[in-house]
This record gives C-alpha cells, structure tokens and sequence, in this order.
C-alpha cells in the first residue's frame, strides 16, 4: 500500500503469519466463530415497539391499582454469566433479575429515570439523531447525580431491550486512541487515515458506522496504558514494525475501543497481541478484551476477542529478563485479592499458560509495570523486546 | 394558685417522696398503690356564694408507715406557708386498730371555705397535677371525687396497663399518644400510631450556684431529656409531617411536678426564651410561646409549650389537623453516694422549684448539647421522611412526565389507545391526570414506613386485629427495652380502650373539645361495665351516653358559675 512505511523483512513476520494462518484454520472449522445469539443490532422501529411494549406493561400496572416495576436482568451476579471460549462471558439465557419497584423508596429514583431515559431514547430513535452519554447527563445533571448514573441506566436499558446502545441512538465519547496502518471512513463520509506519527487518531464514536477499513497489518497490538502507546509512538515502533495496527483503551477500555478491536478482528482476522503491566490489574484489562466483562456480558457477542493472545509483560519475563529486584513492587493485599478472583474465573480453566503466568506473580509476590523494561535501556521495549516477543512467538 | 390545690398537690409530694424513701424503692422499681383524694363541699351556713370544702388525702394501703406527724406538718408548713386549715390525721388512731387485712388505712383532713369558681379551679389543678403523675407513676392509681351539694363527680386516675418506657430511676414514662394529643378527626387516625418513642438524650450533670445549695445537700443533680414527636404517623403525610407545636413537661426527683398546673414561678422562666436550649433554626421552624394553656383538657398539661409561629402559607392548609407536637421531658433527678433520704429529696424538690430556671442556666451547655441530642434524633426520622417524601414526588413527576412523553410523542395509534383505554381515560390530557393521580394512590400507602411499631400490625388481616394489636405492644415493649437497662414489666392492652386508665364517671372538664367517639372510647360506666368495645366509633348508643354526659357536665358548670344559688 502507498502509505505503509518500510518495515521489517518479510520473514520478520513468519511466526505472526502462522499465528494468524493457525486462527483462520480454527475459525474455518466453525471452532473460533461466535455462534451468534445476545444482542443484535436493532432497527429504529423495532426499538420504538420495545419502548412502547415496556410503557404499556407499566400502564396495564398502573390500571391494575398495582405499582409498577422493572425487571432487569442481574448483570453484576457470576450466577448469571456463563463461559464459552469461543465468546467469552456471556450471560445465560434465563438469569435472575432484580425489581426496581416504583413503590420503593431505595429504587423509586432508579425507576424514574429509566423511564426518563427511555422517553429521551424514544425521541432520538423518532428523529434518528444521536446523543453521547454525556449529552444525556446534561439534560438534567441535578436530577441524574453523577455520568455513572445515566451510564449504568444505558447499560439497564440494553439489556432490557435486548439491543446494543448503538441502536438506542446512544454514542459515547471515546477516550481510546489508534495509530498505524488503517484506513476508513466514518459514517458521514470523513475519510481518516491512521498514519503512523507521533500522533493518534481517537477511536471513533460510531464504530458500527464506519465503512471502507483498509489495513495491511500483520497483527494488532493493544496497549493498556496510555503512557506505553505514546512511548511506543515516539520510538516509531508503528513503522519499525510495519504494517502494524495499535490501540490503548488508555486503562479499562469504554465500549467503543472494544467495539473497534472486534471490528478489526471481525474485518481482518490479524493477530491481536495484548501488551500490559504485570500486574492482576493488567491481566483483568487484558480479560476484557479477551473474554468481555461481567457487566457487559449481555452483549459479549459484540465486544469480545477471544483470539487475543498475552504478549507481554509476563510474570516469567521478570526472572529471565532480569530485570532489577528494585524496580519491582511488591504485591499489595488489594493486588493478591484481585488475582486470586482473576484466578477463579471460569476462563482461567482454559488458559493453563495464564494461569501458570498467574502463580508465578502470586509465588514472587511482586508486580512490574512495562516500564520496569526502560531499565534494561531507554527503547528497550520498543526495539527489543517486542520485536523479539513478535518474530518469536513470545505470546501465550 | 388556689389554696386547697396547692395544699393537695404539695401534700401528695410529700406523702409520694416519704413513700418511696421508706419502701426503700430498689433502683428501678416502680411505687404502687392507691390514693384517695375527695373534696365535698356544702353551701357555708355563714357567708353567701361560698362553699365549705373538706378535703380529704387517704390511702388504702401502707403507704404512709412511719410517717411522723409533727416532722410532716413543720415540713409542709414551711412549704405552705399561708395555708390555715386545720389538719386532721387519722392514721396513728387507725394504726392502733387495724382492720383484718392487716392494711393500715390512712387519712388526712383539712377543712377550708372557698367560692364555687376557685374550688372548681381547684379541682382542675388537682386533676391535671395527677394525671402528669401518673404518666411516670404507671401503677399509682389516684381516686379523685368532687362532692358539690350532693352531686358527685369521679375521676380514677392511673395507667397501669398502658405501654410505658422505664427510665432507670424507678419511673417509667408512659407512651401512649392519646395523653399528648388530640386524634385527629377526618380519617387520618388510621395512619397515625397510637405510641409516642421517645428518645433519651445522655444524662447531665447539673451545677447549682453556690449560694443556693445550702448546707448539707450532698449529692449531684442530673438531667436526662426525653423527645418524641406526637402523634407518630404511620406513613408520611405531609400534613401529618408538620411540627406545630412544642410540649415542655418538668419532672423532679421521684417522678413529680416541679411546678404546678397553672403556677407560674421562677422555674420556667428560662423557658421563655423559646430558642434557650434548642436552636430550631436548624429545622427550619420558628417557635414562640404558647401562653393558651386551658387547665380545662383531658391531655396531660405540659409546663411550657410553644408553638410554630405560622406562616400564611401554613394558615392555607388542612386546619382540621394540627400537626404533629414534639414533646419534650425533662427529667431531674438526685442522686448521692447514699440512700436519699426524704428530708433530703424534699429538699432538693423545694430548691428545684425555686431556682431551676438558675440551675439550668447555670449548666446552659451542657443541657443544650444533650437537649439537642435529643431532640435531633427523634426529628432524624422526620426530616429523613420529609426528604424522601420529596424524593418521591420529584421521581414520580419524572416517571410520569417521561411516560407523557413518550405516549403524547408516539405515532402508533394503536399504542396509544390501548393507553388511553387502560386508564379509561377520552384523551391525553384526561391520561395525564389519570396516570399520575393513579400513581400517587398506588404509592401512598405503601411508601415510607414512617413508624416501625404497627407495621406489623397494619400487615395483619382484619379478623386478627385484637392480637396484633397486643403482639404490637409487645414489640413496641421490646423495642423500647433496648434502648434502656431497666426492664418493662409486660403490659398488655385491654381491648378497645386505650386510654382506660382515665376511667371517668362524672368529669369536671368540657367534653366539647372531645370528638363523640374518642370520648365514649375513653369513658367506662359509674357501675365498672365493662369498656367500650374498640371499633365502636360512633354508635347510636355512645351519641347518647355522650349527650348525657355532656349535659350533666353542663349542669354541674352552670351550679358552680357564680350568681344565685339554686
């Protein structure tokens, strides 16, 4: 392609190129593909019937001489989550709801405002605009309290309705970034090219309106932390390594970076590679990508990755790295409480590498951040050790 | 101040103070017994318009064992000291001759010429003098008769079967609303609970200037405040919701009076100031005094009282209900390192009524903090329902201006008539009304337990009421017992007459400010029938009994104005 820079020689990528060719053999035979089911994209009037479904449920109540309520799915309980490899968590098919009655003085306000969101929802879905999350907070941010709020209602009303957010005519404004070798173009027609630079490009609001994705890229790198995307930006890692794609959700990635790693994977099937501190926090960050989250489950058939392979910082590369006892950090309670309930979560069973790579942190009882590797040298990262991680196959 | 009422209610503290020194009251325990006060009063054979009245004091029990008369007339009469009757004791002649039960009857008797208006003035402090005695002395039970030419009136005084909350000094306040307040008339009695809960702020030491303790006085005086409001609505209301007034009852050592229905001495003088021990700016209410306190009530008379200086805005609401009354006692005791001995508590009860106004100034600080730890937490739950209260009516506009919404914005007609049919309702607007009266009725009720007692109760079926009822008390018991070291003798609620412990036959108070059935509820026959059935409301039978009533009363008032005799 006319704007891929030079980057390494073609045999540099062998190991990434039979990764990549070994995921296209499991998804061939039916074994890595989800197998559809959650939520679906939704057409406005198909949305506009739910609402007016649930308002008449509440009516009909309201007639009874009955005090109406919502039943919305429990989506903060392990009971109501299942796992599968090949999609990661998703919630069961008849899972226990909670009653956000409008006769409870603890749930009266919740019921409100679901009902004012809805009313808000069923305007944008009429006059098919769209509104951030943040928008919807600044209707009446005395009567909403705080953006966690209005954003846990969104995530409620979803999974009502059954529909992603995206068909409730609700963006949100993304805080993650890419950069390296991709094309597209937005929903309205704005052409954007990630060309690799000091600069990013900010992960779209609307990922499901973006068309025409052009990439030659051998693998996609996801960056946790912001820090360690710009690091890697400024030693020009995207060019060195080109083609390449790489995105950070800049710490626990929002719904739009999620949605945008699906895409990619969805469009291109390219090694999706993961690069984060070692430490549980880093591991459940790279658990999201990779198998979603307990809150979001109920649309992990849109977000999850689960061919998204541990690149780095690894536990085991502590030791034959060794790396400086000094920069290390000893594990805190916080972090061995956190681990452990990483450990016992059911897709652990299936990643015996990651789980070997677990006990290692818990038997050191240290943690490293990616820049314990600037102590070995300044670019270390960058011009070793994930060239070396990438030709080899460091990843599990 | 009237003579013989004076000399009653002075004696009855003596004879209650001696009574409890020489049973020796273990901590805690309460005094019973039965007092007999009887006043019979004849036209004077000597002047016009006046009556001669012999008051007699009695006992049926041994109440008064090793009461020395010549210690007990020095002490009254320096307490008395104007006062001339002559008075008689029986007890040492009675003591010698025993009747079979071993008991030793008692009386004392005093004998005094008075004008119709002040003897019934009489009768009226005396009456409200032991029913603020008996709202700490549960199993004292007073007898009190009024003889005028023949005709008698009879007024039984006590509350032994009432739920009460033991205080450790061998008092125990009893919590039944109907002593505080009024029921209210027009259907909101079915939400209000029939208890008062009281909250005790933490006890405090009080400093008496030097110049008042006098020698010999070895010992500390404590206060410990109580507040509750009254009456305790079962679910919020916000008329029920709205404090208007303030009640302020005084209680010395051994559980009585300081001061004496309708005195007005130093000791509450620094009550005048309404905001001397509460700041009621931080609830957002303006008091000032209530200086209309008619001695002519069936409601225990409070010392002090004060009421919500109303705004026109208040002056716009239901007026048929008062508001709810924050009642506040204020409970002085005395204790030294020894047993007190009467002499001492008598004392300490002359020096209280003299100077408690200096006591309580003299320990400004201290009494406020703990006044307002009081008075703070029986409002917690008032301003917490108040808050959620809002809370509600903000969400329920909410949900139903967004149900609105999206029902008036909707282009489904199918949708949208199936709406309108579900309420019934012809158009939009008609849906709007609907939809939100509907709202507000569904949850009304079934929103902020404001009274945790009854609820219990009010989840019982119909059939069962009578045992809820006791089951309730029971709880109610429980759960003022956690609050307190001392225990609670098991009381139960004889059915249907809460407030039995003012068994009436003749009253001398108006019934006029009583409602028909709260009157026959509270009401027993001279003969001991048995009480008014509960649920009995307004009966053919009670109008009659009550009109009856009400016209022997009047009877009784128009004998006693001044004017001719008849």
């Amino acid at each position: 392609m006319a704007f891929a820079p030079m980057g390494p020689e073609a045999s540099f990528f062998a190991v990434v190129d039979r990764h990549k060719a070994s995921l296209l053999a499991t998804l061939s035979r039916g074994g890595g593909e989800p197998a559809g089911g959650g939520t679906r994209l939704a057409s406005s009037s198909e949305v506009l019937a739910s609402i007016e479904s649930v308002i008449q449920d509440i009516i009909t109540s309201v007639a009874r001489n009955e005090a109406p309520a919502f039943a919305i799915d429990n989506r903060s309980s392990w009971e109501n989550i299942k796992f599968e490899d090949s999609v990661g968590l998703q919630m069961v098919s008849h899972c226990t709801t909670r009653k956000i009655k409008s006769d409870s003085p603890k749930s009266v306000k919740n019921f409100a405002l679901i009902l004012k969101i809805l009313s808000m929802i069923y305007k944008l879905v009429q006059s098919n605009t769209y509104a951030t999350k943040r928008d919807i907070y600044y209707t009446d941010s005395q009567l909403f309290g705080n953006q966690t709020v209005v954003d846990n209602i969104i995530n409620d009303i979803s999974c009502m309705l059954k529909v992603p957010r995206m068909s409730l005519h609700i963006l949100s404004t993304s805080k993650g970034l890419i950069a390296g070798n991709l094309r597209y173009m937005e929903e309205d027609g704005t052409r954007v090219h990630c060309t690799c630079g000091s600069t990013a490009v900010a992960v779209p609001s609307n990922i499901q309106g973006i068309q025409n994705l052009i990439t030659d890229a051998k693998f996609l790198l996801i960056v946790e932390k912001d820090a360690t995307f710009q690091r890697l930006l400024d030693d020009n890692f995207c060019n060195r390594m080109s083609p390449c794609i790489m995105v950070t959700g800049k710490g626990v990635p929002d719904l739009n970076t999620r949605l945008l790693v699906k895409k990619l994977w969805d469009t291109f099937h390219i090694p999706v590679f993961a690069l984060v501190d070692a430490d549980p926090h880093g591991i459940e960050i790279m658990c999201i990508y990779k198998y979603g989250s307990k809150a979001m489950s109920f649309e992990a058939h849109n977000l999850t990755v689960p061919a998204i392979r541990w690149l780095g910082l690894l536990p085991s590369d502590i030791k034959r790295l060794n790396i400086p006892r000094d920069t290390l950090i000893p594990l805190t309670k916080r972090d061995q409480m956190k681990l452990d309930s990483v450990l016992k979560r059911p897709y652990i069973t299936c990643q015996p590498f990651w789980r070997k790579e677990m006990e290692i942190m818990a038997d050191s009882k240290v943690k490293a951040e990616i820049q314990a590797l600037t102590f070995l040298s300044s670019d270390y990262l960058s011009r070793v050790y994930l060239p070396n991680k990438l030709k080899f196959g460091g990843w599990i | 101040m009237e003579c013989t009422a004076v000399a009653v209610c002075e004696i009855l503290k003596y004879l209650i103070i001696h009574w409890k020194c020489e049973t020796g009251t273990s901590k805690g325990a309460l005094l019973e017994g039965q007092l007999v006060i009887s006043m019979e009063a004849l036209n004077s054979k000597h002047q016009a318009n006046t009556l001669h009245c012999v008051t007699t004091i009695a006992s049926a029990g041994s109440i008064y064992g090793g009461l020395v008369l010549k210690k007990f007339l020095k002490e009254i009469q320096s307490i008395l000291p104007g006062f001339s009757a002559k008075l008689n004791w029986t007890s040492e002649e009675a003591s010698c001759s025993q009747d079979i039960s071993g008991v030793t009857p008692f009386q004392m008797i005093f004998e005094v010429d008075e004008k119709p208006r002040t003897l019934m003035t009489d009768s009226l402090v005396i009456k409200n003098f032991l029913h603020k005695i008996v709202m700490v002395h549960p199993k004292i039970k007073f007898n009190f008769t009024v003889k005028v030419n023949g005709v008698l009136s009879m007024e039984v005084f006590g509350t032994k079967n009432e739920p009460t909350l033991n205080l450790s000094n061998g008092i125990a306040l009893v919590i039944n609303c109907q002593h505080y307040v009024r029921r209210p008339r027009f259907g909101t009695a079915e939400l209000l609970c029939s208890r008062i809960r009281p909250v005790l702020g933490p006890p405090v030491v009080l400093c008496i200037p030097g110049d008042m303790a006098g020698p010999g006085l070895s010992g500390e005086l404590t206060l410990t405040p109580a507040a509750a409001l009254c009456p305790c609505p079962k679910v919020f209301s916000n008329q029920l919701n709205r404090i208007s007034s303030v009640s302020i009852f005084l209680y010395g050592p051994s559980g009585l009076p300081l001061i004496l229905p309708s005195q007005e001495p130093p000791t509450t003088t620094v009550f005048k100031d309404t905001s001397y021990f509460i700041d009621w700016k931080k609830y957002h209410l303006c008091m000032v005094p209530n200086l209309d306190l008619s001695l002519d009530r069936d409601l225990v008379l409070p010392d002090v009282s004060y009421q919500v200086e109303s705004s026109e805005g208040d002056q716009s609401q239901n007026m048929d209900f008062q508001g709810q009354t924050l009642l506040l006692f204020l409970f002085v005791d005395f204790h030294s390192g020894f047993p007190v001995q009467q002499t001492e508590l008598w004392r300490v009860h002359t020096l209280l009524t003299t100077h408690l106004s200096a006591i309580l100034t003299e320990s400004h600080s201290v009494v406020q903090d703990s006044v307002q730890v009081a008075v703070d937490q029986a409002l917690e739950q008032h301003h917490q329902a108040t808050k959620d209260h809002q809370k509600l009516q903000v969400s329920l506009s909410v949900a139903v201006n967004s149900i609105m919404s999206i029902v008036t914005g909707s282009t489904s007609s199918s949708f949208r008539n199936i709406c309108l049919r579900a309420l019934q309702a012809a158009d939009t607007q008609e849906f709007g009304t609907k939809l939100h009266k509907s709202f507000h009725e569904i949850t009304r009720h079934r929103l902020l337990p404001y009274c945790s007692c009854e609820m219990k109760q009010q989840l019982l079926p119909e059939k069962n009421a009578e045992q809820s009822t006791e089951d309730a008390h029971e709880n109610s018991s429980l759960e003022l017992l956690a609050g307190t070291s001392e225990q609670v003798e098991n009381k139960r609620l004889k059915r249907g007459c809460l407030r039995q412990g003012m068994e009436e036959t003749r009253a001398f108070h108006s019934a006029r400010t009583r409602s028909p059935s709260e009157a026959a509820a509270c009401r027993t026959k001279p003969t001991g029938a048995s009480p008014t059935p509960g649920g009995s409301r307004g009966s053919p039978g009670d109008s009659l009994e009550d009109s009856l009533w009400q016209q022997e009363v009047s009877n009784l008032s128009e004998w006693l104005s001044p004017g001719p005799e008849p």
